[in-house]
């Protein structure tokens, strides 16, 4: 395969993918589901800043033994996607807690549930009545959440 | 001027340090926040009187720029490194039974934001406004019930995906220029940025970094955020967090992108915000709920005023977005006792007559009643936009004249049941806490004394806004024949 195919390939890998990460996001229901789209939209964009230092023929940007390759692949990218990778983590590793938590809060990872109950919570707490609520769609009333105000305790 | 980095690294020093040094100091380590904030507001005053509104870059680690990272200290800079540091300072939770994890996580956000706002790197930008998301989903969260969880989440899903969009947006930079320092970019830009992949990244890094900003299409988190999260940090959210991603996107936009579609683009969207925060805001039967679309409305007007070309822009927009800065945050304080529904409230100003009538004051001032600076600031925007030729710009204008018009119905609806006549259905509202009350008051002394130095301060701006926008001098400045000045 020739150079230019291959950079065109990659290129097209890296907004696939976030573009799968982003349908995920919008229409997936289950909140660890999003939060794997999430990563995948993450691996995307990565993927893109690499293949923006990449070049034909060269190597990894390493001095070994003191020998100066010709050719080498831009760095910086590089390291700045040992950055973005490392922030990704600690980003997932924090959704995934936060996620504990509210299905420890409201025992659902379903993001409709989920927003219905923070939604009847939130009025509870201001004391508007959930009948009609401020967040809920217009096709979902009445909302059917019988013990929605009561299971919303503190998290832990 | 190396001090400068003290402003970014004092702060984040501390915050790592409190959760460590909370155990063996105790109570003291409560202190150690505010001194670390004033110690920025002296260092930070000390700068500004050296430097003499003069800008300096600062190479870092000693790589000049391109190569390195570079900070660009100008009046702007300053200005908002100060305002971080003093509304940090207002905004501080001095409760006794605050977690001290809440305290470092202060300092993580404060330090994050002062690098916001000084780095001249487009990565280096990218890397603090992570930190500064961090720092915000932990203080979001610090209430620890179920709703504040199930709000960050959501909040933390959008926001990240909005990292997704910047990061490809700078990647697209990148693969466009090989450089992502700003000055370098700058020199770069009129050749290999105006085109369809430049309009792409800058719309990637306006929505990403909009996300933070209450920008249109991706602020769906603010109400439920706004309401979950304890009102301090609600109050800091929305006026300084936001106000930050602000000047990002306004220093990428008058250094790298500085194309009439890109600044449509992003009217297009403050028009978008304006229309849906102010008539949600109207919507709205809950106080908190009621500020949280107020603040997607007035950050729209932001944008607004930002996207007119030129230095009238770039002056109309600070002036809106300082004068958020100031009324939104008292608006929440306030908000603090008055947190429910409207029909609860009635009667409340009658009980607690300085925080109703300072109320009013910011109400007032936020729609714009003449003597006000509110009003200053809303005739820039609309003088400048209707200075324009596009018919975009005229539509736009009307949209904020119809939209202050929502905003007054619901602010003075407000006003009014707090002042209604008791019934025997009144609830009882604690009173406001003094520490609340005295911020409010000080916010409302500054609104004041702003109103009658409002010639002095109108200069002032402007000398701001003809730095900002001045490009050569950014360039200059850092790439300069004496490179970056030590």
């Amino acid at each position: 395969m020739s150079d230019p195919e291959l950079h065109w390939l990659l290129y097209g890998g890296a907004i696939g993918l976030i573009v799968i990460g982003a349908a995920g996001i919008v229409m997936g229901k289950h909140l660890f589901r999003i939060i794997l789209a999430l990563a995948i939209a993450e691996a995307g964009a990565n993927l893109m800043l690499v293949v923006a230092g990449l070049r034909p023929d060269a190597v990894a940007p390493i001095i070994t033994g003191g020998m100066i390759p010709e050719q080498m692949v831009d760095p910086v990218p590089q390291a700045m996607v040992l950055t973005a990778i490392v922030i990704g983590v600690g980003i997932q590793a924090l959704v995934l807690s936060l996620a504990i938590r509210v299905y420890k809060a409201y025992g659902t990872l379903d993001m409709r549930e989920i927003r219905l109950k923070m939604a009847a919570d939130i009025d509870a707490e201001a004391g508007v009545d959930d009948e009609v609520s401020q967040e809920g769609p217009a096709g979902e009333r009445p909302l059917e959440l019988p013990d929605a105000v009561t299971s919303g305790g503190p998290g832990q | 001027m190396n001090m400068i980095t003290l402003i970014v690294a004092l702060p984040l020093l501390a915050a790592f340090l409190l959760p460590i040094s909370d155990r063996a100091l105790g109570s003291v380590s409560r202190f150690v926040g505010p001194i670390v904030l004033l110690m920025n507001i002296i260092l930070i005053m000390t700068l500004w009187q050296k430097s003499e509104g003069a800008p300096f870059a600062l190479a870092l680690g000693g790589f000049r720029p391109p190569l390195g990272i570079s900070f660009y200290v100008d009046q702007l800079a300053l200005l908002f490194a100060l305002l971080v540091s003093i509304l940090a300072l207002m905004l501080w939770p001095y409760k006794a039974d605050t977690n001290p994890r809440v305290f470092g996580l202060m300092l993580l956000l404060t330090g994050a934001a002062s690098g916001m706002a000084l780095s001249g790197d487009l990565f280096n930008i990218y890397v603090f406004f992570e930190l500064l998301s961090v720092a915000s989903f932990g203080l979001v969260a610090s209430l620890r019930t179920g709703a504040a969880f199930a709000a960050t989440t959501r909040y933390l899903i959008i926001s990240g995906f909005g990292t997704v969009m910047a990061l490809t947006g700078v990647a697209l930079i990148y693969t466009q220029t090989g450089t992502l320092n700003l000055a370098h970019l700058a020199t770069l830009a009129p050749q290999q940025l105006d085109n369809a992949t430049g309009l792409t990244a800058f719309a990637l890094i306006l929505l990403g970094i909009g996300v933070k900003a209450e920008l249109f299409p991706v602020n769906t988190w603010v109400p439920e955020v706004y309401a979950t999260a304890s009102r301090r940090v609600s109050a800091l959210m929305a006026g300084l967090v936001s106000k930050l991603a602000v000047l990002v996107i306004v220093r990428l936009m008058v250094l790298i992108f500085p194309q009439p579609e890109a600044m449509q683009l992003m009217l297009a969207l403050g028009v978008a915000g304006v229309l849906i925060g102010e008539l949600s805001a109207w919507r709205a039967r809950d106080f908190v709920r009621m500020l949280s679309f107020s603040s997607i409305g007035q950050l729209g007007l932001v944008f607004v005023a930002f996207s007119i070309p030129g230095e009238a822009g770039i002056l109309a927009g600070l002036a809106v977005a300082l004068h958020h800065l100031l009324v939104k945050p008292a608006l929440f304080l306030l908000a603090e006792r008055w947190g429910g529904s409207l029909g609860r409230l009635e009667g409340a100003g009658r009980r607690s007559p300085l925080a109703a009538g300072l109320f009013v004051l910011f109400a007032l001032s936020l729609v714009g009643v003449p003597p006000l600076p509110g009003f200053w600031a809303k005739l820039l925007t609309i003088v400048g936009l209707l200075g324009q030729a596009a018919p975009l710009y005229w539509f736009a204008a009307a949209v904020v004249l119809v939209a202050t018009v929502a905003e007054v119905n619901y602010l003075f609806r407000f006003g009014l049941t707090l002042f209604k006549r008791e019934e025997q259905s009144a609830q009882v509202h604690k009173p406001h806490a003094r520490i609340d009350l005295g911020t409010v008051s000080v916010m409302g002394v500054v609104l004041l004394t702003a109103m009658f130095l409002i010639a002095p301060l109108g200069e002032r701006m402007q000398t701001i806004a003809d730095q900002t926008t001045d490009r050569g001098l950014y360039i200059s400045t850092v790439l300069g024949p004496v490179g970056g000045a030590r």
